[in-house]
């Protein structure tokens, strides 16, 4: 034998021992795959926050956080990722615990993805909402815990704006009187311009219950529309189109706008950072504007069930729920508010629902539409409004 | 020698260089065309799942401004990137001042910021509060409670002729350096202008290296998203792909974003043809000119 192949040899059996200790090794340690849609925030929540800190409690799992990108296009990823495991039939699939949208679970409660397991959590006691127990009208009771809720609201420069309309009455009204300094991002641009449009329909035709909650879903319905949609027309004649949702809080902040429909906690965030005035306002108007919540849900073959239960459970701990998820993140809690109180300071308390109170979110904080009314009011919008 | 090939390639059915060929064909095959046949394919597809024109009439029925907003965008861009570059790459090639060099290192910098960046960019840079807006209230030149409106057509086409412009000058400006100095010297000493010697000179001698940038532009524009993402998503109307990207994002509809993407596919197929008609001839030419030499 010459030389380079004994040496050749002699580092595949090197390399070999080492592997083999090394998966000898990992088999102690559960590696929980965590897979997560959403903006890069939901990338550091898990792999700089919510990993380290489980592991230490639970030396025994680790979690590996990956990231598929934001909006319903992060989930559907999620989705592709799921579905091509259940058609492969394979016994047992990667992902063990996934965080997703609310579309997302009308398309894995279709196809048969996921586990029942959120009423054998010990912090399901916890859960109020009815986000929880529907999901754009589909029901998901046991297969989706929420980790947070995010909800939209009209934000406000106070140096122009006194008195902030309360109604979407008044905010039609002020439009009108003020041209140009109420902006939106429309509904291809984010998901903030698709809330208000929501709301705006919502609003013209006072059926909430029956596109949101109790349907059912009648074409009709979808052709009583044309009236509230040349409205919405008549009024973005007035309104400066921003460039997304990130577009309307820095238009906010440079004083283009005066006022416009954000994401709370995308609003808290960037005034924690200094992107924003300080001195912006909220204001929830009657009827009302949507909100969505995120889901915890655990794949139906999925490798570490009982493992990823004991993240979620982590996860929606009235402890960790205060310290990371209001504190750190600005979101509304997936489980009841009231829980929390103990765990947050007052001043905090107060800023998440200063604006917006708790009575605000529970007489105005409403779902968006069951999924084949949202389709409808998205394709209306495009149908109507040239 | 030609004839021992010819042979082998009648015994075997495929030429041994056939196998050769096989794994950049087949990836080709892979990667390329059968995303594009599919693609087509789907488009044609009813939701129920048969075949049907529905998609089509849903695409004309909703977004049929659109498809004509991207059709302006995407030729009156790609002239106004072209000439832009044309004058710029003269300028280049003519002049040989220490101003001209150093343009000629700095000018490239664009193609290599990608167009998300330079959506960002644009996206603060053009805002009514922006940066430019800011500028031009500062020198009197307008009123800041009135600024200028970019998130439209006008920044879109500010938007790509940046990133795109420089693009162009490289690949015109070098086939201005394969011109000989001694055309430009003859047609001087004969007493043409600069202006004719860009239309009949530069220009004509360097056309297939034009043609190979106005085709590449253009298909860059048909296919960009982020930059008409950024600056114009919400607005009515807007390009093709932000319209592809809500189909697939919000309905999960790729019948209807398949069609939209046929129609994107027809548009670069056009310059395609143009562009593959042209070099044909081009070779038959040579090929001519060849056989007239032997």
């Amino acid at each position: 034998m010459n030389r380079p192949l004994t040496l050749i040899l002699a580092m595949l059996v090197v390399a070999g021992t080492l592997f083999a200790g090394g998966s000898s090794e990992s088999s102690d340690q559960t590696r929980l795959v965590y897979m997560t849609a959403g903006d890069t925030n939901m990338l550091a929540l898990g792999q700089n926050v919510l990993g380290p800190q489980f592991t230490a409690e639970h030396p025994d799992i680790s979690l590996m956080t990956i990231h598929t990108g934001p909006g319903n296009a992060g989930s559907q990823r999620i989705f592709e990722k799921l579905l091509a495991e259940s058609e492969s039939n394979k016994e047992s699939w990667d992902v063990d615990v996934a965080m997703v949208h609310q579309i997302f679970m009308k398309w894995a409660m279709e196809k048969d993805l996921l586990m029942p397991f959120a009423k054998d959590l010990d912090t399901w006691q916890y859960v109020t909402s009815p986000f929880a127990k529907s999901s754009l009208g589909v029901d998901i009771t046991g297969y989706a815990m929420p980790m947070f809720h995010s909800q939209t609201a009209l934000a406000f420069n106070p140096e122009y704006v006194k008195n902030p309309p309360k109604t979407f009455e008044e905010l039609e009204q002020w439009v009108k009187d003020h041209p140009g300094k109420f902006g939106y991002n429309g509904i291809k641009g984010g998901m903030s311009g698709v809330s208000f449009t929501v709301a705006w329909v919502y609003w013209k035709t006072g059926n909430y219950e029956k596109y949101a909650v109790t349907g059912p879903f009648e074409q009709s319905e979808v052709d009583s529309w044309e009236g509230a949609f040349k409205d919405l027309a008549e009024f973005n004649k007035n309104v400066t189109f921003t460039s997304g949702n990130v577009g309307t809080l820095d238009a906010l902040n440079r004083g283009e706008i005066w006022m416009g429909p954000v994401w709370v906690d995308m609003f808290f965030t960037f005034m924690n950072e200094g992107k924003l005035d300080p001195q912006t306002r909220m204001i929830l108007p009657a009827p009302g504007m949507p909100g969505q919540p995120m889901y915890f849900v655990i794949p139906r073959k999925a490798r570490h069930p009982e493992a990823a239960k004991k993240f979620v459970e982590f996860v929606t701990s009235p402890d960790v729920q205060a310290r990371e998820i209001v504190q750190r993140f600005n979101w509304y809690p997936g489980i009841d508010g009231s829980y929390l109180k103990d765990s947050i300071p007052q001043e905090t308390f107060d800023k998440v629902y200063g604006d917006v109170t708790p009575e605000d979110l529970q007489k105005y904080g409403l779902a968006f539409p069951i999924a084949d009314y949202f389709d409808a009011m998205l394709e209306s919008y495009e149908r109507w409004i040239h | 020698m030609a004839v021992t090939q010819t042979r082998l390639r009648h015994k075997g059915g495929i030429p041994p260089y056939g196998l050769l060929l096989l794994p950049a064909v087949g990836f080709m095959l892979l990667v390329y065309a059968y995303p594009f046949v599919s693609s087509v394919i789907t488009s044609f597809v009813s939701p129920s799942g048969g075949l049907s024109l529905v998609n089509f009439q849903k695409t004309i029925d909703l977004y049929l401004k659109d498809i004509v907003f991207t059709l302006l965008v995407t030729t009156s861009n790609t002239v106004m990137i072209l000439v832009a570059a044309i004058m710029f790459a003269v300028y280049l090639r003519m002049s040989d001042t220490a101003v001209s060099r150093l343009l000629s290192h700095i000018y490239k910098l664009g193609i290599f910021i990608p167009f998300v960046v330079v959506a960002q960019m644009m996206r603060s840079f053009l805002a009514p509060h922006g940066m430019l807006n800011v500028a031009l209230a500062q020198l009197g030149l307008i009123n800041i409670d009135r600024p200028l409106q970019l998130f439209n057509y006008a920044g879109l086409t500010f938007g790509f002729m940046w990133k795109l412009v420089p693009f162009a000058v490289l690949i015109v400006h070098g086939g201005f350096q394969m011109i000989d100095n001694s055309y430009l010297e003859a047609a001087r000493s004969t007493g043409a202008r600069l202006f004719h010697v860009v239309t009949r000179i530069l220009v004509p001698m360097n056309k297939s290296s034009i043609l190979v940038a106005t085709v590449l532009v253009y298909a860059q524009i048909v296919s960009t998203f982020t930059l008409p993402y950024m600056l114009i998503g919400g607005k009515i109307p807007t390009t093709i792909t932000v319209d592809i990207a809500h189909r697939v994002n919000y309905f999960r509809d790729f019948g209807v974003a398949n069609a939209l993407g046929v129609v994107s596919y027809v548009f670069v197929l056009v310059t395609a043809v143009y562009y593959l008609k042209n070099s044909m001839k081009q070779h038959q030419g040579k090929k001519v000119k060849e056989v007239v030499h032997a």
